[in-house]
This record gives C-alpha cells, sequence and structure tokens, in this order.
C-alpha cells in the first residue's frame, strides 16, 4: 500500500515538475501570467490522440468504417503486440511522439500568445486563458480530434515488460525526463536570455531601452515552454493508455494551469530549486489526500467526492500562500554574475544582494 | 434569415451577458483586477434559484431579489476576505488575478459539495439542471425575453440614476476616474470598491438565476460562460459600463447568430463554436482596438474614410 502510494507520488512529482518548470521559466522568470498553461498539455494528448493514432492507422491499414475510436484501438493494438516482442519499436515510438509533441507544443505556444504578445499583462493573461479555454471546448466538441468523450486508444509503449515492473519503468522514464528538464531550464535560464527574462518581468521598458524586441522574447520563451510542457500530455497519455478530451474539461484549467502556479508560487517563483521544493510538498499533499480520500469522505460524513474538498483546500492554500509568503519557500536569489560573484568574494554584497558597504 | 427563435434565443442570451459583463467591468474600473470568478458568481445565482425552487417550489422569476442578495453578499465577501488584504500590502496586477483564480476554484468546489448536499436532501440529482419547462409566454413571446429585457433596463436605469443623480454617484465616478484625486477630495475609495464587487456579484447572480432558463447548466458552466463575459467586457472597452452594454450585445448576437448561419451551411455540429466566435471577436478588438469600440473616435475614422 505505502509502497504504492510513494511510486505515485514520484511519477506525479515527474509529471509535475515538467510542467512547473516550464511554467517558471514563462512567469517566475519571464513575468507571462501563462492562464492557458493547460493548452500546452493538451497538445501532447493531441499528438498522441490525433496524430500518433492516426499514423497507426495508415501505416496497419486498418479500417475507419466502424469510426475512429475503433480504429485506434485495433491499430493500438497492433504495435502493443509488436512492441512485447521488440522493445526497441516501444523506445522509438516514445522518442518519435515525444519529438513530435515538442515541435508542435513549440508551433501552438508561439501562435498561441501571437495576438496578446504587445498587451499588458492582465489583457496577456485574459486572452491566453480565453484561447486555452476554448481549444479544450473544441477538442470536447469535435469527436474528429481526439475521438471527444468516448476517446481513442494509445499503444503501450511498455508492452514488453508485465505487470507491477511496467508502472515502476514508466515512473522511472518521467523521472529521467524530468531531471533532463531541470538540467536544461538550470543551463538555459543561466545565460543572457535567462536574464533578459528577468529583465522583462522587472520592467518591459527596460528590455526596448536595450533594443530587445518584447514582442519576440515573449513569442520564443512562450514557445519554449509550451513545447517542454507538451511531453507531459504524452506522457499521461501513454500511462493511462487513452486520450479523452473529457479528462480536460473541467479539470484541465485546474490541474494544468492552477495547480503549477500553486507549486510555483509555493517552491518560490523565479527559482528551478524552489520549483522541485514545490513540487514534491505538492504532490505528497495530493497524493496522501487521493490516497485516503474515502475515509476523509466517510469522516467527515460528506454525501460527495473529495475531488471537491481537494478544489477547496489548494485554493485556500493558494490565497494563504499569497498573504503570508509570496515569496515562496526557497526565494529567488541573486543572479550569479561574474562581478556578483567577485563581491561575494570581496563581501561587498551580503548574501541576500544588499549592498552592506562601498 | 434566421426565424424568430433563434433571434429571440440570441436577444436573451446577449441580455445575460450583459448582466455579466457589467459587473465584470465595474470590479475592474474600480478594482483594476480582471475577476475570473465572475462565472462562478452566476453560478451562486442559479443554484439560490435551484434552491429555492426544490425546496419551496417557488418560480425562479420571484426569487430572482434573492439570488441578486445572495450573489450580492458572495462578490462583497470575495472581495472583503481574498483582495482586499492582498491590495493592502500591494499586491501586483497578476497576484490578484491569480488570487481570483483561487477564488473560482474554491466556488467551484463549494458548488460541487453544496449540490452534493441539495441532491442528497431533494433526492434527485442537482448537478445538471434547466428551467425552461417552467418558462411560460407572456404576451406571445417567451417569458424569459421580457423578464431578461425587464432586469436589464430596471439595472442601467438604477445604475444611471444612482451614478448621475446621487451624490454617492458622483463620488463613485470620481473614484473611477482616478482613485488617488478622490481620496484626496476625502471620497473613501474602499466603499466604491465594496460597491462594485457587491454589484458584480449581485448582476451575476441574477443572470446566472435566468440562465437556466436558455441553457443546462452543468459543473462546467462557470468556465464555459467566462470566455463569452470577458469577450463582451473587452470588446465594449474594459474601462466603461456602457462598453459591457454595447459589448454584451454585439457578443452574445454574433456568438448566436454567426453560429446559426454556419450551421445552416455545415449542419447542427457548428452550434456548439460560439465560444469561437467570442474568441475570434476578442483577437480582433485587441488587434484593432485594444481600449474597446467605446473609446474610437468614430467621428475621425469618418472623416479619414469618407472626406
Amino acid at each position: 500500500m505505502i509502497y504504492g502510494l510513494i511510486l505515485n507520488i514520484l511519477l506525479w512529482f515527474g509529471l509535475y515538475l515538467i510542467v512547473s518548470l516550464s511554467l517558471n521559466m514563462e512567469y517566475g522568470y519571464g513575468g507571462i501570467p501563462n492562464f492557458g498553461k493547460a493548452i500546452s498539455v493538451l497538445v501532447g494528448a493531441v499528438v498522441v490522440g490525433g496524430i500518433i493514432t492516426r499514423i497507426l492507422i495508415a501505416i496497419y491499414k486498418v479500417k475507419t468504417a466502424y469510426g475512429f475510436s475503433t480504429a485506434t484501438s485495433a491499430a493500438s493494438n497492433e504495435l502493443t503486440q509488436a512492441i512485447a516482442h521488440n522493445p526497441a519499436l516501444g523506445f522509438f515510438l516514445l522518442i518519435s511522439t515525444l519529438i513530435i509533441a515538442i515541435a508542435l507544443g513549440c508551433i501552438v505556444g508561439a501562435v498561441f500568445i501571437l495576438p496578446s504578445a504587445r498587451l499588458r499583462e492582465d489583457y496577456l493573461a485574459i486572452t491566453l486563458l480565453a484561447i486555452a479555454e476554448t481549444f479544450t471546448m473544441v477538442c470536447y466538441y469535435n469527436p474528429v480530434i481526439i475521438g471527444s468523450y468516448y476517446g481513442v486508444s494509445v499503444p503501450d509503449f511498455l508492452a514488453f515488460i508485465s505487470g507491477e515492473k511496467k508502472y515502476v519503468v514508466f515512473t522511472a522514464v518521467v523521472l529521467v525526463l524530468a531531471f533532463l528538464t531541470y538540467l536544461f531550464f538550470e543551463r538555459l535560464l543561466n545565460t543572457p536570455y535567462g536574464r533578459l527574462l528577468k529583465a522583462m518581468r522587472e520592467n518591459e521598458d527596460v528590455i526596448r531601452v536595450y533594443g530587445r524586441d518584447l514582442m519576440r522574447v515573449r513569442v520564443m520563451t512562450m514557445a519554449v515552454g509550451s513545447g517542454i510542457a507538451a511531453m507531459v500530455g504524452v506522457l499521461l497519455s501513454f500511462y493511462t493508455l487513452r486520450v479523452q478530451a473529457n479528462s480536460f474539461m473541467i479539470t484541465g484549467r485546474t490541474l494544468w494551469t492552477f495547480y503549477p502556479f500553486l507549486i510555483i508560487l509555493l517552491g518560490g517563483a523565479g527559482n528551478n530549486r524552489g520549483v522541485v521544493a514545490g513540487t514534491l510538498i505538492f504532490v505528497t499533499v495530493m497524493e496522501v489526500i487521493d490516497f485516503y480520500k474515502t475515509s476523509i469522505v466517510s469522516f467527515l460524513h460528506l454525501p460527495v467526492e473529495a475531488v471537491w474538498l481537494e478544489y477547496i483546500l489548494f485554493g485556500v492554500m493558494m490565497l494563504l500562500i499569497l498573504y503570508y509568503k509570496p515569496e515562496g519557500i526557497i526565494p529567488e536569489k541573486p543572479i550569479a554574475t561574474p562581478p556578483i560573484k567577485r563581491a561575494y568574494e570581496t563581501r561587498k554584497v551580503s548574501k541576500r544582494g544588499v549592498r552592506e558597504e562601498y | 434569415m434566421p426565424g424568430m427563435e433563434v433571434l429571440t434565443g440570441a436577444l436573451i442570451y446577449s441580455n445575460l451577458l450583459v448582466l455579466l459583463a457589467v459587473g465584470l467591468t465595474l470590479a475592474y474600473i474600480t478594482t483594476a483586477v480582471p475577476n475570473f470568478a465572475q462565472g462562478s458568481f452566476a453560478v451562486v445565482g442559479s443554484y439560490t434559484a435551484l434552491t429555492i425552487y426544490r425546496l419551496f417550489n417557488i418560480h425562479p422569476y420571484v426569487s430572482l431579489p434573492i439570488a441578486f442578495l445572495a450573489g450580492g453578499i458572495t462578490g462583497l465577501a470575495s472581495y472583503v476576505l481574498v483582495l482586499k488584504p492582498l491590495i493592502k500590502r500591494g499586491a501586483s496586477v497578476v497576484t490578484l488575478m491569480i488570487a481570483t483564480l483561487a477564488l473560482d476554484l474554491i466556488l467551484l468546489g463549494l458548488r460541487g459539495i453544496y449540490a452534493g448536499y441539495l441532491g442528497k436532501l431533494t433526492g434527485s440529482s442537482c448537478e445538471m439542471f434547466m428551467f425552461t419547462y417552467l418558462d411560460f409566454p407572456i404576451l406571445g413571446v417567451p417569458g424569459i425575453l421580457v423578464i431578461s429585457t425587464l432586469v436589464i433596463i430596471l439595472t442601467f436605469s438604477v445604475l444611471f440614476t444612482l451614478l448621475y443623480k446621487t451624490k454617492f454617484g458622483i463620488a463613485l465616478r470620481a473614484s473611477m476616474e482616478n482613485p488617488d484625486l478622490a481620496e484626496v477630495m476625502g471620497v473613501n475609495v474602499e466603499y466604491t470598491r465594496m460597491f462594485a464587487w457587491f454589484l458584480a456579484g449581485a448582476l451575476a447572480a441574477m443572470a446566472g438565476c435566468l440562465l437556466p432558463f436558455k441553457q443546462e447548466i452543468v459543473p462546467s458552466t462557470a468556465e464555459i460562460i467566462i470566455v463569452s463575459i470577458f469577450a463582451a467586457s473587452i470588446v465594449g472597452g474594459l474601462n466603461n459600463i456602457y462598453g459591457a452594454l454595447i459589448g454584451g450585445y454585439i457578443v452574445g448576437m454574433s456568438e448566436s447568430l454567426f453560429t446559426y448561419y454556419l450551421s445552416t451551411i455545415f449542419g447542427a455540429g457548428m452550434l456548439v463554436y460560439g465560444k469561437v466566435v467570442a474568441l475570434a471577436i476578442i483577437i480582433v478588438t485587441l488587434l484593432v482596438a485594444p481600449q474597446g469600440i467605446i473609446s474610437v473616435d468614430w467621428k475621425k475614422l469618418y472623416r479619414r474614410w469618407f472626406s
């Protein structure tokens, strides 16, 4: 039981870490209030459910006379059978899907911010949220894209492993990808580009004064952020072996926009280590609630599902963080550029970045 | 030509959107924060009406004033408990927006729990409901059209009288135009903000009370409608109350009529894409006239094009 809980925590830690790190680049570093983060996860799911399945249907020449959903399960079954005998095929499926998802995520991210890239942050947030909600709704209402309500079946890239072990290997794959994402963002944001983002967050005019195009920086940031987060949509689909649009309908904004924001603010915006800490705490709380939900509900004599309590709890938690600890558990540190490092050494600057003496 | 049914449906929807957008705009003008929980305020009204109908068998039209109060209290509580402490701490706009997102999530959770309780109490599920079967024709047109139009007329005449004929209205307008200056002149800006949030919640709840006559209330109603509310406020101009009036009709009519025309060409499947129209309106407005239609200098445009 406890073993299962820990494994669950590790799996969701990996998934949420990828999304939160990418949102941290957009919001924590760049100050872009991306209230439509869920769209990038949905893009990953669309790549698996709408593109990969179609490629498979074409490869295995499955008849689509009985509808798209039925055809996908036949095609996915064929590939799953093939992977069971040939592990390399499963590996190839995962890598190629991830690459397609990252590419499409980048494109969607860039297009997604184009209409509002020049606008103030409140209009920016409204537009991003509106686009994400509309896109989710179109995927939900249009059965052609990812099978809508009934969903589509997805091949199992770990078909060569059976039973309990498959779950462990899957979690390991997610954790490796999350670790690579962490390294990627650590490297990417410790460059002049990372400092440019922080400058943009503090004051947009500074960016213009130094001759940078605000719109270009924003478009680029959103492209990278959405591309990385699209991986999570792929992993989620491979985890459940199904893609269903209605799983994004009510919970999409909560799970993949609100919770990542909560994680970032909990851990500390603009700092990747804080995001790791925030993700760990958040996912542990979430999974423990999930683990004990039946006993919580019966203890409180509630005639309802525990998910509503979870929403209230996390909503209140967000408000408390905003009010009492807006800088998070691990506050952002000044960037260690060579001059600042020298200043540390000569003790002209304290660890908090405040000048003590001249 | 679309039939009468389509036109009345479009009008009803526009009326409700106006009510929702006015609240959003009022809260934005006074506190400078786009309220992402506006859709949930509407759902408060829907559930107030449902509770009164199921428990006391009172028609939802009669419970409009109670919905007004319930929504108003929700709006006021949201401001006093959530936003005011943050504003006092000098929180940024983004922080306030995230706070309204959190508020929306809390209201969604409360809705779920309340619907569960009400369902258990009345013995039938309260997750999805409609009031269409309760409607009756007034003078040959659907009752909901008459009632929603009356509510709009009443709201705007009261609002107009309040803003332009009373001392409180002058103070209110002053603190909307320039909060700092108004404060120097002895206006308590806090009151105007509280008033605006009360009204935002109250008007939204009235719209929510009437919404089940037009479409089904589902757990995701608040999320579905928020795009249209923002579209209405933005196209009219987020900085002007009358912008919400114009914007509500533009978005409501084009959502209904445009999807209707598409459905005559491509089939009934197009009717669900109303939100795509709303989104397109937001984007076009932001690209062409970011301050909304109300800010466009029509005389200047006319002179440029026709002389």
